[in-house]
């Protein structure tokens, strides 16, 4: 083969006009919607109004991260949100003032033992999906519905609350004075996870798992391993996000610390290009994307669109990011 | 390595019986055989993708009775699967490191990975960025990642299932010339294919499969192509197939220059009563030939004519509509509900007729039914049963009911008796005479030689989406058609 060995012209893949537009379709479409608001409420573009923005959509972020992993590993989880009230009403009420239990715990073991529940719960998941061999979506149906019963067992559907000063310094805290600590942890966690996702031999097997499992097994890769560490590593990222969103308030609540947030979670990756099929997903854009419906919502609520608008608002959303992700994957 | 007395059975099929076979270090080693010879799941037993039920696999001096994908790959074996099972979102460079262990660490160094991809592909002459997806390459391409994916993993066997099934002429040259250069260095290839000029060109030997069994292994320097194919019939015919009449001269479907579906220029006529066979190998475009005059395809260009009338079928309703039905090839998948009463079957496909307004009209229905089964002979204990608890050629007659009850005229059958035992066969050939009694004609797909044979007047023969031959009752030998076929 000695005889090929000129160089031969290799091009870097260049990207079209379609794929462009839709790596940075959530930047603009950012960018858009702040600039409707901002015209159309002069509450909007305050300091005050973006940080709030900024620090209500932490654990929002947290989750989706946790979200997008198991989209894709090709999964799709439901139970995200209750496993998260499930650590949130865990952790208040091991460490509360109102001595729920005879002796509160230390924030820190509390916390440690939060996220670890969390992680069993992923990993119980994963296994579901692995033993049923079911698709996930309806597995964490069932899920859901086992930890939306543990939650309300452990808070006895009372809104768990006073949680020490400690705790809620992780939620309320700032650095220097000025800088929020959650947004801070925030950051941290995804470059983390970006990292693990991008750049890691775990990360690309996640990936390849989800992109064509039976290429993944003729690999020599351990498919049904690769798929429960999806799930656990969700559960932990999960467990993170319970911490930060009840470190905010110092209270927790069965129905409201994360249900529903699966159904955010789960639009900003469709909408950000994540795939329903599994194997593809960019981390940035789904972070985008979270604030492009933490800004909608936001900003329906200054200019006195209230909460079901924004449901509205918000389902329409995900059913127009479908079909536009459709019309892609026909063009290819 | 050497593979003893490799059986696979599957519940009623045996797919391998028996077979002994060694390969040697640095020979290219074709692999031959009809359609279903086994070659496949020999290949699949190497690679490790399947456990074969009896027989040891050999490897530098260690026996193993089995072997799974991951120790397959260990021992060296690498496959370049025809249909290219690959990450397609995925770059290039990620396709060929996913799951090599020689890369230290937790963190890809992806600056490293693409140089490397770059100085193998190199190698191939091949001028694809590492980061370019695969889903954007052409096929050929594809075909050279897999086997840059097996030197990456420095197979000493790598197997190659139909290589040049999707690539042009030059292409070919230049993956002749990658197996040459894996040749030189001792690398083993086995190399599965169904075009003969390519193993003459290539191979060093070749090993003869027929009906899951070992035929016989020659030195490519001792046979040529027509020695080869009697190898690979040299079968006899053994079943007897019930008597048809002859047919009438009245042409009920003609095509003229049909195309699509990858199919070019097919001419065919089929006449009243008649049984017109279609044979060709694997990928040669029969059951898409097939979808294309049901409408469940678009063709590109020519016409269809029915009785004389130019038609255009665009759906598969278009189809039933102008009085063509057909019985898929894939009897649970396309064919049936096997979740479903038999009557229920039967009816789905005629349910307007036999309902008042939206209700469905139940004693018609189950009339319909009863009459399909005395007429077929559908052997079971009530209509109630579910499709699921029949046998495969009850299942299959379920089918035929169903399509009946449609009452079209031309009756595509693809594949009507696969994976039926031979009783069952003989009630469907009956079943298929007595509708040609009936003033019905048949377009009949088969991989089955000798059913092609025996109850085709004539069969046509097609070669990668051509049509090479079509051959009246007294041209008809086992040759004949496998010449055509093979496109020689």
């Amino acid at each position: 083969m000695n005889e090929v060995k000129e160089k031969l012209p290799v091009h870097k893949p260049k990207k079209s006009g379609a794929q462009l537009f839709s790596d940075l379709s959530m930047p603009i479409l950012l960018l858009l919607l702040v600039i409707v608001f901002a015209i159309w409420s002069d509450k909007f573009l305050t300091a005050q109004n973006l940080t709030n923005i900024l620090v209500q959509n932490v654990h929002v972020a947290v989750c989706t991260s946790a979200v997008m992993i198991i989209m894709i590993s090709g999964g799709c989880d439901l139970s995200i949100g209750y496993q998260m009230s499930v650590a949130a009403v865990l952790i208040v009420k091991l460490i509360s003032t109102d001595h729920y239990i005879a002796n509160p715990m230390s924030p820190v073991i509390a916390i440690i033992l939060g996220i670890l529940l969390c992680m069993l719960l992923g990993t119980f998941n994963g296994l579901m999906s692995i033993l049923l061999k079911s698709h996930t979506m309806i597995i964490t149906l069932g899920t859901m519905a086992i930890f939306q019963g543990i939650s309300y067992l452990i808070s006895g559907s009372k809104s768990l609350s006073k949680a020490p000063k400690s705790f809620m310094y992780i939620g309320q805290g700032r650095l220097f004075g000025w800088l929020p600590l959650n947004v801070v942890i925030m950051a941290v966690i995804l470059i983390v996870v970006g990292f693990i996702m991008g750049k890691t031999t775990i990360g690309r097997k996640v990936y390849a798992v989800g992109d064509n499992p039976e290429a993944a097994r003729l690999a020599g890769l351990n498919v049904a391993k690769i798929k429960v560490l999806a799930f656990t590593f969700a559960g932990l990222l999960v467990g993170i996000s319970a911490v930060l969103l009840s470190a905010r308030s110092g209270s927790a609540n069965s129905g409201t610390s994360g249900p529903g947030i699966e159904f955010t979670g789960i639009t900003a990756c469709v909408l950000s290009g994540v795939a329903l099929k599994g194997g593809e997903g960019t981390l940035w854009k789904a972070i985008v994307a979270v604030y492009v419906l933490g800004v909608l919502s936001n900003g329906m609520q200054l200019v006195g669109l209230g909460t079901y608008p924004q449901y509205i608002a918000k389902g329409a959303i995900m059913l127009l990011s479908l079909y536009l992700s459709n019309r892609a994957a026909k063009k290819a | 390595m050497e593979l003893r007395h490799i059986t696979k059975t599957y519940p009623g099929v045996t797919a391998l019986d028996d077979v002994t076979l060694s390969f040697e270090k640095g020979e290219v080693h074709a692999l031959v055989g009809e359609n279903g010879a086994g070659k496949s799941t020999f290949i699949k037993v190497i690679s490790g993708a399947i456990h074969p039920t009896k027989g040891e696999i050999c490897m530098e001096g260690k026996t193993y009775d089995h072997l799974d994908p991951a120790q397959a790959m260990d021992l060296g074996v690498a496959v370049v699967y025809q249909e290219m099972i690959q990450f397609e979102a995925m770059t290039v460079a990620d396709n060929l490191f996913m799951g090599i262990r020689d890369e230290r660490g937790l963190v890809i160094n992806d600056k490293q990975r693409e140089e490397r991809t770059r100085e193998l592909l190199r190698q191939f002459n091949c001028s694809v960025h590492p980061r370019t997806l695969i889903r954007d390459l052409s096929m050929a391409n594809r075909q050279i990642i897999e086997i840059a994916k097996a030197v990456i993993k420095d197979a000493k066997i790598i197997i190659m299932d139909e290589p040049t099934a999707s690539i042009t002429v030059e292409e070919q040259a230049n993956l002749f010339r990658v197996v040459r250069d894996l040749k030189a260095k001792g690398v083993t290839v086995i190399y599965i294919s169904h075009r003969m000029e390519e193993l003459f060109e290539i191979c060093d030997r070749v090993s003869v499969f027929r009906d899951g069994q070992y035929v016989a292994t020659k030195r490519i320097s001792e046979v040529d192509k027509q020695g080869l194919i009697s190898l690979m019939v040299g079968r006899e015919l053994t079943e007897t197939y019930p008597p048809k009449p002859p047919c009438g001269d009245e042409v009920v479907l003609r095509t003229e220059h049909l195309s699509g579906n990858g199919l070019t220029d097919i001419n065919i006529e089929l006449r009243k009563g008649e049984i017109l066979g279609f044979a060709g190998l694997v990928g040669a475009g029969r059951t898409e030939l097939m979808h294309l005059i049901y409408g469940a395809a678009k063709k590109t260009g020519g016409k269809v004519f029915l009785n004389g009338k130019e038609v255009a079928v665009r759906s598969p309703g278009d189809g039933l509509k102008a009085g063509i039905g057909l019985v898929p090839e894939d009897r649970k998948g396309q064919g049936c509900f096997l979740e479903k009463p038999i009557f229920w079957n039967i009816s789905i496909s005629n349910i307007d007729k036999l309902s008042h307004g939206t209700v469905v009209d139940k004693k018609a229905e189950m009339k319909q039914a009863e009459d399909y089964k005395q007429q077929i002979n559908i052997k079971t204990p009530t209509l109630q049963q579910f499709a699921m608890a029949l046998s495969g050629g009850n299942q299959q007659k379920v089918v035929i009911a169903k399509m009946l009850a449609a009452m079209p005229d031309i009756l595509i059958f693809d594949e009507p008796t696969r994976g039926i035992d031979v009783g069952a066969r003989h009630e469907i050939y009956q079943a298929m005479i007595d509708l040609t009694n009936a003033g019905k004609s048949i377009l009949m797909v088969s991989s089955d030689m000798e059913e092609l044979l025996g109850m085709s007047e004539r069969i046509v023969v097609l070669h990668e989406g051509h049509q090479t031959g079509v051959l009246n009752r007294d041209e008809f030998s086992q040759e004949k058609i496998l010449t055509l076929a093979s496109g020689l």
